[in-house]
This record gives structure tokens, C-alpha cells and sequence, in this order.
């Protein structure tokens, strides 16, 4: 198992997919978390602090794609052949993909809050403004928010087996993320459990736990509900996996 | 290593995709130290039959073995079982050397291993370049590389020889042949015959997914058409020797004799055995592409007569 999961992470490593994600991601926390902390007049009522790290939230897409590229790259380049005769029990490929996913989100997370976290002690004290945080808070917030980066990694490699076709699986995962589940939200009734359990809500629940009113359910049964949500779409991914026919 | 299961057993396979039944009730075996051709027209299942038998491909009947163990359950799958499918299979923003070394992690080999096998597959001076740039020679000898990673018993080529030019080809039949002398069982694909003549012991044929013939090449020629063609003065001698043997033997012109069901071999055997004074010996009729191309074309006249007569 360790030898899937070890060759799994030179995956990673070994293309340009990965180190692109993560200097994507920093380029684009640095230009709005270093505009925020230079230029944002910060409200009364605002905490500079909460509001500069939650800017490292911007990885969540950035690591949902990485987890939707693990196996439908694998089909677009028909890489899937060699990997499967390398390690012909699929569930175990399905666990090694999760586990060197899980890994990278972890480190994407980890370097996006990290950065997040220098460009406010930098630029706030310049300014004379306090980030008005507790170090309690704080960890409660980078802790969620990496978490919730490393399992949205793993959301998206269950949905990319599952869908395998490598640009629909990104179009189609980005879309739910940003658009589809917002919009669903909106229907009567429906929306409003949506709202609450649907993947955005466990997200929420999970990173916005400094914001008053984001969620309705707490931070444990947010990265308890996000991980349910992980695990059905892997499950779902393993299965389907095990009964396709590798033809090309 | 099992004493009594073949390197590589298909036993009753067959395999529906939909309308189409790719692979019909197909068996055939391949002994250790053998090269074993798998020959058929494009579409004729050869890929389906050989990606079910390492386990890409769920059978709709029958099953496929190595060592008679499915491939999935494998204890050690890269060591036993090397295999070149079509294509390149590499993600092209990853250099040779890092696509072998991914594949060497999954199977536990060192990547002392990778380096060695880049230097036997002549890819070292090009290991670290991103694999996307390389030729269509370079792809397939990365490829045996990765199959070879685990030093395996058993090599599963398909369609090995697309692409690669004439001396690719020389190189590859020189680099079978030296694996199957070390002892390994060596199933290999190809729709051109020429390709794999001279490299395989033995060959399988298939057509519309149904097996039309395992034999030796040399059987498989003896066995058809004209067969061999023998002139001389002696020839009536040879001709008593031969029917007395059992085998068929008619005249042809210019008094040479045509021996069906003997190859060249035999026959030579039995000319210098008996001291028979001879001037001509040669195949008559058909060539192998003959024999293969008979043996798979669709509308056999053969057949025909068959079934008017039936």
C-alpha cells in the first residue's frame, strides 16, 4: 500500500500540474490578501485578521481541481494502463490516489494560509491596525481552512473517477462548486437543507467559523458532514472504476 | 512457478461489448521459452484478448491466466508479467527515466533498476527530457523498458513493431529472441505477418474473435496449400519413401513431385537419410502471407463449397 501511495506522490511531483496549482494559488492570494492588508479601510465591525486569512480560502477550487485531474488525467493520457498493471486492484489505486491527494491539499493549504498569515503580521503593523484576532481563533480558522482544502482534494479525485473525462470532470466540478450548488440553494424548501448540509455548507461550516451566521452547523460536524461527502464520492469512484473496461 | 500451468492459458474467452461480440470462445497457450505470434487482421480481438488477460478487461466468459493465476491476483504482477499495449501510455510532461521510476514505486523496484533498463532500451541520453518530445521509436522502447522493470517471466507485447522502421524492427526481433533464450514466454501481437515471421516459434490465429489456428510456422505451412516442391532424378524414389511414410505426394510437371503435410525440413531429412540424388527443393505455392491471408480473409471459397455440399 505504502509503495501505491509513495508512487502516487511522484506523480505529483514529477509534472508541472501540481507546482502550477500551487504557484497559481499563491500568485493569486498575494494580490488580493497584499491589496487587502495595503489598501482595505477594514470597517468597524470587520476583523482585519479573519479577513486577510480567509483570503487563503482561495485555494479550495485550486485543490478541488488537483483531485479531479488524479485519475481522469490517468484516462486522458492513457497512463491508466500501465498504472492499473503496476497496481491491478483498483479500490487500492482509488485509496493511494486519496491519500497523496489528501497529502498535496495538506500542503496547499498549509502554504496558502501560511502566506495568507506573513502578508497580515507584515503589512497590518505598518498600518497601525491590529489584526483583532486571538491566537485561538486563529488556529481554529487555519486549522478548518486547511483541513477543508486537503478534503475538497479528496472530494475532487472521487468525482474525476467517477465522471473520468478530464475536462468534463474540471468544467463540471468547478461549475457545482461555484454555480450550480449557489443556484440550488435558491430553490423553496429544497434550497435552504442545501444550504445548510450541501457541500458549500459543510465548506462553511468547516473555514468561516470566525463569521457570525455562515453556517448552521458547527466546525467538527462540518469536517465530519465534508468528509462524508468525500468518502461517498470515492466509494462511488472505486466502484465504477472496478467495473470499467480499461480499452485505450 | 507452477510445474504443470502454462505461462500463458485463454481458455473459452469471450468478451461482448455491446451489439458486438469482440472476443468469441477463444483458447490458445503459450509455453515458457516460447515466442508465440497472435495474428489477425485489425479488429479481429487481439487487443481485447490481450488487455482481458491482464485483467483491464472484465471477460464476458471464459478466463485468462498467467502461470494459472488471473492476473489481478498476482502476488507479484510486475515480476511476472511485462506488457506493451498500444500507444504510448505516458503523461507527456513527464520525463522517461520519472514515468519509469512512478511505475518502478507502485512494483517495489529500484531506481537503480529504471537506469539500467534506459541503458539496455538505448534511452539514456534522452531519460531526462519530458517524454512528450519523443519519436514514435522512442515511445516504444520506454515502453518495453517498463515492461521489463520487474525482470518479468512472462512479456505481453501488442502490436510492438507499429511505427518502428526497419531497423527498430531488426533490433526488436534480435531483442525477443534473447529474452525468449533466457527461458521467458513471449506473446506477441502483430496484423502483419511479416513482422513476426521470423521472430516467432509458433503462431495464433485469430479472425473475427474466434482462434482459426495454433501451430508452428513451419506446420502451419506444411499443413496448407501447395506444400514442398521436389525435383530431380530420384524423385520416384523419394516420392515411394515419402507414401510409405504416409504422407501425400502428387506429380507435377517436368516430373518433380508436390508432398503435402511434410515441410522443407522433413523432406530434406528424408532426401539426405536415403542419399537421393535431387535438384530442386523448394516451398511450392503458397507463401505464408498466402497462408494468412487465406486463412483470414472473409469470403473463403472453401467455406462456400462447404456449405452447398452440406
Amino acid at each position: 500500500m505504502t509503495d501505491a501511495i509513495r508512487s502516487e506522490l511522484l506523480k505529483l511531483r514529477t509534472t508541472r500540474t501540481f507546482l502550477g496549482v500551487v504557484i497559481a494559488t499563491l500568485a493569486l492570494v498575494a494580490l488580493i490578501a497584499g491589496a487587502q492588508a495595503a489598501a482595505d479601510s477594514f470597517d468597524a465591525g470587520s476583523t482585519p485578521g479573519v479577513d486577510l486569512l480567509d483570503v487563503a480560502g482561495l485555494a479550495q477550487p485550486f485543490a478541488l481541481v488537483l483531485g479531479l485531474l488524479a485519475v481522469s488525467t490517468e484516462f486522458r493520457h492513457g497512463t491508466i494502463t500501465p498504472t492499473l498493471l503496476a497496481t491491478p486492484d483498483r479500490a487500492r489505486l482509488m485509496i493511494a490516489k486519496l491519500s497523496a491527494h489528501l497529502t498535496a491539499g495538506l500542503v496547499l493549504g498549509v502554504v496558502a494560509y501560511a502566506l495568507a498569515a506573513i502578508l497580515m503580521w507584515i503589512v497590518l503593523p505598518l498600518r497601525d491596525i491590529s489584526t483583532g484576532l486571538s491566537v485561538g481563533d486563529g488556529v481554529e480558522q487555519v486549522v478548518g481552512g486547511v483541513v477543508c482544502i486537503a478534503l475538497l482534494a479528496a472530494i475532487g479525485v472521487g468525482v474525476g473517477a467517477v465522471i473520468r473525462n478530464q475536462v468534463g470532470a474540471v468544467i463540471g466540478g468547478l461549475a457545482w462548486y461555484f454555480m450550480i450548488e449557489p443556484l440550488l440553494t435558491a430553490i423553496p424548501k429544497v434550497g435552504g437543507w442545501i444550504e445548510d448540509y450541501g457541500i458549500g455548507g459543510a465548506i462553511a461550516a468547516v473555514s468561516d467559523t470566525q463569521f457570525e451566521g455562515r453556517a448552521e452547523i458547527g466546525q467538527v460536524a462540518g469536517g465530519l458532514l465534508l468528509l462524508g461527502y468525500a468518502a461517498l464520492f470515492a466509494v462511488a469512484g472505486a466502484i465504477l472504476l472496478r467495473r470499467r473496461d480499461i480499452s485505450a | 512457478m507452477a510445474a504443470t500451468a502454462p505461462a500463458i492459458e485463454v481458455q473459452g474467452l469471450s468478451k461482448r461489448f455491446g451489439a458486438t461480440l469482440a472476443v468469441d470462445d477463444l483458447s490458445f497457450s503459450v509455453e515458457a521459452g516460447r515466442i508465440v505470434g497472435f495474428l489477425g487482421p485489425n479488429g479481429a480481438g487481439k487487443t481485447t484478448t490481450l488487455r482481458a488477460l491482464l485483467g483491464l478487461i472484465r471477460p464476458t466468459a471464459g478466463s485468462a491466466t498467467i502461470e494459472g493465476v488471473p492476473y489481478v491476483e498476482l502476488d507479484d504482477p510486475t515480476g511476472t508479467v511485462g506488457a506493451v499495449l498500444d500507444g504510448g501510455m505516458f503523461h507527456p510532461g513527464r520525463s522517461g527515466r520519472n514515468h519509469l521510476r512512478v511505475l518502478a514505486l507502485a512494483a517495489g523496484v529500484a531506481d537503480a533498476r529504471v537506469d539500467e533498463l534506459l541503458e539496455l532500451v538505448s534511452l539514456s541520453d534522452s531519460a531526462k527530457r519530458r517524454a512528450g518530445g519523443y519519436s514514435l521509436g522512442m515511445r516504444q522502447r520506454l515502453g518495453l523498458a517498463a515492461a521489463l522493470l520487474g525482470d518479468p517471466r512472462v512479456l505481453v507485447l501488442d502490436e510492438p513493431a507499429n511505427g518502428l522502421d526497419p531497423q527498430g524492427i531488426r533490433w526488436l526481433r534480435d531483442f525477443l529472441r534473447s529474452l525468449a533464450a533466457e527461458g521467458r514466454a513471449i506473446l506477441v501481437s502483430s496484423h502483419v505477418l511479416s513482422e513476426v515471421a521470423q521472430t516467432v516459434d509458433e503462431v495464433v490465429v485469430i479472425h473475427r474473435g474466434r482462434s482459426i489456428e495454433q501451430a508452428p510456422i513451419a506446420e502451419l505451412l506444411a499443413g496448407r496449400g501447395g506444400g514442398v516442391r521436389v525435383a530431380g532424378p530420384d524423385v520416384s524414389q523419394l516420392a515411394e519413401l515419402l507414401r510409405a511414410d504416409g504422407a501425400e505426394v502428387s506429380d507435377g510437371h517436368d516430373g518433380a513431385i508436390v508432398v503435402a503435410g511434410r515441410s522443407g525440413e522433413q523432406v530434406g531429412a528424408l532426401i539426405a537419410a536415403n542419399g537421393i540424388h535431387i535438384s530442386e527443393l523448394a516451398s511450392a505455392g503458397q507463401t505464408l502471407e498466402e497462408v494468412f491471408f487465406e486463412l483470414t480473409s472473409d469470403e473463403q471459397p472453401a467455406a462456400d463449397d462447404e456449405e452447398q455440399a452440406a
